[in-house]
């Protein structure tokens, strides 16, 4: 059999064992052993290459931030940071649609993941939302396009698995989400206050109001401060950063806001320690996909192509990825994604000379955009489950949405020095700047 | 359930002790690799207990879309190709085990065997709790997945 016909088989597998229902780890183990059987690949080096694709030091940031999230959510101190939001901006117009957009960018400043944000506005507000009239395909909608902040303002989950599969600054990617995901957030609120129902109006706060609501969620937004600075101060690595922002939820945010939650800690812990297995597993199975197609010399084919269409034009590239992403995004989740295309990725980020981290805030705006598209949209589907509304009316709610994150990638595209204004500020080895051999400062090659 | 809080436990207590014996001037080396062992089993220890618990990621779930003996062809084929899979890890995780004894960690100089030994490990606990699945799923029908969770 040619390597195209058994790439074939194994996507074809891995998508058919997939769409029927067996967990995704296991459809992407079968698809490459059962390709491995007409290779001279043995099949114990595929175990090897389960593990090493979670050997990896920088994977150990994951459970930490899915900790935080899970903390934080658990201990219900979240709700201070909605009451802030509220405070800041429910008296606009829209004015819940305004409180999701803006506490899903605090929330996204202390937890990586979506999942978290969704289960907590399904939970919070949403309820709120719908006795004010707003329709729950709207609602569920919003929570699940706002959630996808998380993968973009640090943590995100999603930086940290590109940064360690693709050997891309992670703390570069970090600050190079952040431009994007305000984008989103600002994009979001116009759209909301513009296009969303009007909801109740409510009555400006006051400074002492503000000033109350402010002092009372101080303690939990000083993490996203301890983790961005314990980052780029070149204190701690991400995933130390992780370390010490859940135990400073454990030491400091929970014993002043909630102490009774530490009964309830053991089986939360528990629970972390299982959920964080999840898209690690998945992690190393797509990495052993990964490796077997780079084998069977997919990445090289694909990349040869995409760049003889674009020729060696840096957007043209980015576009085409984006149009990959986007249809790969509908089918299979962005960790296996990033881990599988990742070798393609490499191939044309280096032949086209663009900066990783650029092409890496790219690529994580595109897979977040994923997480609402049909008809593996999962941020969608889990706000559609939770707020109670059938998936085919949250889809066609979330359409409109949709330009948002277009106009925010091709921002992200053709304005590469905006986005990576914050890394070459604040790391500039992130993105190849190199110390000045005769003072201070750095050169930033153009 | 409790080897995952146990393993998250052990790997956040060790990356807190590399960083205090760091800032302190005298790091332990020999703490990153207990981290990685946590790490590695608790990876794997949580793939077998999201198994039990219908946890993992999925595409979609068809069969939870039928009824009867479809839903019940489809439930069993399923854990099926799970099974499979699982004992090619027991089966060919054993073998690379085997393998891990020529290379060695740093710095303890421990076989890299000894992290290996957690892929077959999962896979004889994912075949273990898939059956059980497949023995209540035949007795007493196969719940949703949210059920299950």
């Amino acid at each position: 059999m040619t390597n195209g016909v058994l790439i074939f088989v194994m996507a074809g597998l891995f998508l058919f064992l997939g769409y029927l229902g067996v967990p995704v780890p296991f459809a992407l183990i079968a698809g490459v052993l059962l390709v491995a059987l007409f290779t001279p690949v043995g099949l114990p080096s595929i175990m090897a290459q389960l593990f090493n694709g979670i050997d990896v030091e920088a994977l150990l940031a994951v459970p930490f931030f899915l900790m935080v999230g899970e903390l934080m959510t658990a201990a219900n101190v979240t709700g201070r940071m909605i009451a802030l939001s509220q405070a800041l901006i429910g008296h606009v117009r829209g004015g819940l649609a305004q409180v999701v957009t803006l506490f899903s960018m605090f929330f996204a400043g202390i937890s990586g993941s979506s999942a978290a944000d969704v289960a907590v506005l399904s939970r919070t507000l949403a309820p709120e939302m719908k006795r004010e009239g707003y329709s729950a395909g709207f609602i569920a909608a919003l929570i699940a396009s706002a959630s996808t902040m998380a993968n973009l303002i640090p943590p995100s989950i999603m930086a940290i698995v590109y940064g360690a599969t693709g050997n891309v600054s992670i703390g570069g990617l970090f600050l190079g989400g952040v431009v994007p995901g305000v984008l989103v957030g600002v994009g979001l609120m116009i759209y909301s206050h513009f296009f969303g129902p009007v909801g109740f109006r409510r009555q400006r706060a006051t400074m002492p109001q503000i000033a109350a609501a402010a002092k009372g969620a101080a303690l939990p937004l000083v993490i996203p401060v301890i983790i961005m600075g314990g980052i780029l101060s070149g204190f701690f690595t991400p995933t130390e950063a992780g370390v010490v922002a859940a135990l400073y939820i454990l030491a400091v945010v929970i014993p002043a806001l909630n102490r009774g939650y530490f009964r309830q800690l053991p089986r939360d812990l528990a629970h972390t320690g299982l959920l964080y297995s999840i898209p690690l597993i998945t992690i190393a199975a797509s990495s052993a996909f990964g490796w077997m197609l780079a084998y069977l010399r997919g990445p090289a084919v694909v990349s040869a192509w995409m760049a003889s269409v674009a020729g060696g034009d840096p957007q043209l590239i980015m576009l085409l990825l984006v149009a990959l992403f986007i249809i790969v995004g509908d089918f299979i989740d962005a960790i296996p994604a990033i881990i599988i295309f990742m070798p393609i990725i490499t191939d044309l980020t280096q032949n086209a000379d663009i900066k990783p981290v650029h092409m890496g805030v790219v690529i994580i705006v595109t897979l977040a955009f994923g997480l609402i598209t049909p008809p593996y949209g999962l941020a969608l589907l889990m706000a559609a489950k939770f707020t109670g509304v059938r998936f085919g009316r949250a889809m066609l709610d979330s359409f409109p949405i949709y330009v948002v994150f277009l106009a925010t990638i091709l921002f992200c595209i053709y304005f590469p020095d905006v986005v990576l204004w914050l890394p070459k500020h604040f790391l500039p080895q992130s993105v190849g700047c190199f110390p000045n051999p005769s003072g201070a400062g750095y050169i930033c090659p153009p | 359930m409790i080897l995952c809080g146990v393993a998250i436990a052990g790997f956040t207590v060790s990356v807190v002790c590399d960083i205090a014996t760091r800032m302190l001037g005298a790091p332990w080396l020999w703490l990153q690799e207990v981290t990685m062992t946590f790490f590695i089993y608790g990876v794997f220890a949580g793939t077998a207990a999201a198994t039990r618990r219908n946890d993992h990621l999925y595409l979609a779930v068809l069969a939870e879309s039928l009824s009867g003996g479809r839903r019940l062809f489809f439930e069993i084929f399923n854990r099926l190709v799970v099974l499979a899979v699982a004992a090619c890890m027991v089966w060919y995780g054993y073998l690379n085990f085997l393998d891990g004894f020529r290379s060695l960690r740093m710095p303890s100089m421990t076989p890299l065997a000894s992290l290996y030994a957690a892929i077959p490990l999962c896979g004889i606990l994912v075949i273990l709790f898939t059956v059980e699945q497949i023995v209540n799923g035949w007795r007493n029908g196969f719940p949703d997945r949210e059920q299950a969770s």
